[in-house]
């Protein structure tokens, strides 16, 4: 009988994730000169990638199933739930950091290097007045301090957004 | 020679501007190197927007500070709260912390920055000699030499991930891909862009270091919500005053300790792949080993918080050596280091130190200015930690986040480039969990263009693939790969299979070969050398009824990513 576990999963993973880019490197165009062709190098790579995938499979499944094992160890509840609950912190850092970068044209460097710092310390650490209060201060203090020694000190022009824009003044 | 380079690289960096700078950068280095989850890497890379518009040496003079002290500041965690700042001080918390915590915390933070200072000087010098001699060696490199010496690097490195050797092999694979993305630097071809024109210019690889790297090992740290609200106050003693004099007295008693691990620290930091985190462990292992009373590590005692801080300090020394003189990182730090270089238009290689002596002196003498600043300051910037140490973890990682998308933006103004940070933030992290090394990957994205581009040579020069096995220097380095990729098995079984024996002396054996291929005269006598010694182990071995050795008490994996 076939055990899969995490590894097992990743491992069929990766070497899905080789097909597809052997698949893809027949799109590099070869020119008509040169010793190394451009699609060489990276199938060589994908050629070692796959099959160290494929050791990486044989090795997990005769390790067998771990996933409950695992998951009781690090003290998570199964499903969907647990995950979200046990990854929470890092899930809303990577949802903070997306949604800076999709409002970076709008709010600028500033303004939502501000608001990025401020909320996420929120989320993080709690909604408490006082706590608001410190947030605001320390996303304020630090990053303004960042931005204009950028800014003002070292000439870089950071992205300006279309709500302030410094530059313009 | 050598002289004249100093002297000329002293007058270059001393001007108050650069001092001043260098000043500030120790003790932000020394800071970032205090606080858990804020390696030095991302302090050295934080730093680097600052000194675009700086002249070179004054630029990397700072950045060269930062290093040192970071280097020196995790000890300041690690005895005090027993949380290492970073990787290369874990082996520092297991008697630096207990012997805080029996009330001496001032010595052993003395103890702890003076085995910092002397392992920095002792790799000072060592850089300053070793590295124009390394690059004479490395002008005899051939295009198959380097592809080796490549591939060797990111074996040795995937080699420390112990047990997880193909997981290290793996994200070495990825790195080299990740660099192959956007057009080839010989032909102009575009290459895995999936027709996205910011694709054609492939990541920004100080980008993907910060993402795969720094940012992922942040999320790593607030994960628990308990953990992430608590303050470092919180997890022990702070309050401390450094003992410098009775520290000195310490370590003159036991200045064999400190030699023996410098060394250690130079050569780690000298292989490609193996940083201080392999080194203090290493050190420590060995200062246990020699010791009169070995029963005492691990209650406090001097000897286990000499070795690893003397022989971190000395691994960035090494690594620079290898870089200055190669143009190849020996840690991840170090690649860091060479995406400083390259922005400031300096391309370590062979070439470069003949080519440009005042501005490789200038790196050489910073570091060991650098190092003199780093014990002047240490007792200041401990108040200061004291201070760090109230915030709460959150806070410091989301301030850290916002600091790196300014900083990763300022590298070359591309918003692409923060989407790059982020992409390759949740692709460390996930690779974290899995249980993948980053190390490898990271080399591999550093070293997969030089790679690539040996390779290339090779082959314009002949298509013949022979002399990838034939040529010494590409023998040597394949060699030792072959053995680098056993280790982990080595380490396994050391002490229990009989195999195990042999595995020391087959590899000096085997490593002889290409140093008589060589010829001339000094390699034939260290293939000798290698040869006397192999037989000497084999024949105390043999004595002593081929008895198994005693396994490492601390497995040497490196966790520097």
């Amino acid at each position: 009988m076939v055990h899969f576990n995490r590894d097992s999963i990743v491992a069929v993973l990766l070497l899905l994730a080789s097909g597809v880019l052997f698949w893809a490197s027949f799109d590099i165009r070869e020119p008509d000169y040169g010793a190394l062709m451009p699609s060489t190098w990276p199938r060589i790579i994908i050629i070692v990638l796959a099959v160290l995938s494929l050791v990486y499979l044989v090795q997990s499944l005769r390790a067998g199933p771990d996933e409950g094992v695992a998951q009781s160890a690090s003290g998570r509840t199964p499903g969907l739930a647990g995950f979200i609950a046990y990854w929470r912190n890092p899930l809303i850092c990577f949802a903070m950091f997306f949604a800076f970068l999709i409002t970076l044209p709008v709010l600028g460097m500033l303004i939502g290097g501000v608001s990025f710092v401020f909320l996420l310390m929120n989320l993080l650490g709690g909604w408490e007045p006082k706590r608001l209060v410190i947030h605001a201060v320390v996303a304020l203090a630090t990053v303004g301090s960042m931005w204009s020694l950028f800014t003002f000190g070292l000439g870089v022009m950071l992205p300006a957004g279309e709500i302030f824009n410094p530059f313009a003044l | 020679m050598i002289i004249e380079n100093v002297l000329a690289a002293f007058g270059a960096i001393f001007a108050v501007k650069t001092l001043a700078l260098m000043a500030l950068g120790v003790a932000g280095g020394l800071i970032a190197g205090a606080i858990p989850g804020f390696t030095i890497a991302m302090a050295v890379v934080l730093t680097l927007p600052f000194t675009f518009s700086m002249p070179p040496e004054q630029g990397l003079a700072t950045m060269v500070s930062v290093l040192v002290g970071g280097l020196s500041g995790g000890l300041m965690a690690g005895i005090l709260t027993g949380i290492p700042g970073t990787p290369s001080s874990v082996a520092t918390t297991f008697d630096g912390f207990p012997m805080a915590r029996k009330g001496r915390p001032g010595l052993a933070l003395g103890l702890g920055v003076w085995s910092s200072f002397f392992g920095g000087i002792f790799s000072a010098i060592c850089l300053m000699t070793l590295a124009p001699q390394l690059a004479r060696i490395g002008l005899e490199f051939h295009p198959w030499d380097y592809f080796m010496l490549v591939m060797f690097a990111l074996t040795i490195t995937a080699s420390l991930a112990g047990k997880h050797l193909v997981k290290g092999l793996i994200a070495g694979a990825l790195g080299l891909f990740v660099r192959t993305i956007g057009e080839d630097d010989a032909a102009g071809m575009a290459r895995f862009d999936f027709g996205s024109e910011v694709l054609l210019s492939g990541f920004d690889f100080i980008a993907v270091l910060i993402g795969l790297f720094a940012f992922s090992q942040l999320l790593s740290d607030v994960r628990d919500p308990e953990v992430a609200r608590q303050s470092l106050a919180e997890r022990g003693t702070v309050k401390a005053k450094i003992e410098h004099l009775a520290a000195i007295k310490e370590i003159g008693k036991r200045w064999t300790v400190v030699v023996r691990s410098a060394t250690i620290g130079v050569f780690t930091g000298i292989l490609p792949g193996a940083g201080g985190s392999v080194a203090n462990i290493l050190a420590y292992d060995q200062a246990k080993k020699a010791s009169k009373t070995p029963e005492k590590f691990g209650t406090g005692t001097p000897e286990g918080i000499i070795a690893p801080e003397s022989s971190n300090n000395a691994v960035e020394g090494g690594a620079l050596i290898t870089l200055m003189a190669l143009g190849i990182p020996g840690d991840v730090t170090a690649a860091v280091m060479l995406g400083a270089l390259l922005i400031h238009d300096v391309i370590p290689s062979p070439n470069f130190i003949r080519d440009n002596p005042v501005l490789a002196y200038s790196i050489f003498t910073a570091f060991f200015i650098a190092t003199f600043m780093m014990i002047g300051m240490q007792s200041f910037m401990l108040r200061v930690f004291v201070l760090v140490t109230r915030i709460r973890m959150y806070m410091l990682a989301c301030v850290i986040l916002g600091f790196c998308g300014i900083g990763v933006f300022a590298l070359h103004n591309v918003t692409f480039d923060l989407w790059t940070l982020l992409w390759f933030g949740i692709l460390g992290f996930v690779m974290r969990q899995f249980g993948f090394p980053l190390a490898p990957m990271i080399l591999g994205v550093v070293l997969g263009n030089i790679a690539e581009l040996n390779l290339a040579r090779a082959l314009a020069i002949t298509s013949d693939l022979t002399p990838f096995f034939t040529r010494p220097w590409a023998l040597f380095f394949l060699i030792v790969a072959l053995f680098s990729a056993l280790f982990p098995l080595f380490q396994e079984h050391r002490g229990r299979r009989k195999w195990t024996l042999f595995y020391l002396p087959f590899a000096c054996f085997a490593a002889s070969g290409p140093l008589y291929m060589m010829g001339g005269v000094v390699r034939p006598v260290l293939g000798t050398i290698l040869i006397a010694f192999a037989g000497f182990v084999l024949w105390r071995r043999a004595k002593a009824g081929w008895q198994l050795e005693a396994p490492l008490e601390h497995a040497v994996v490196s966790d520097e990513v």
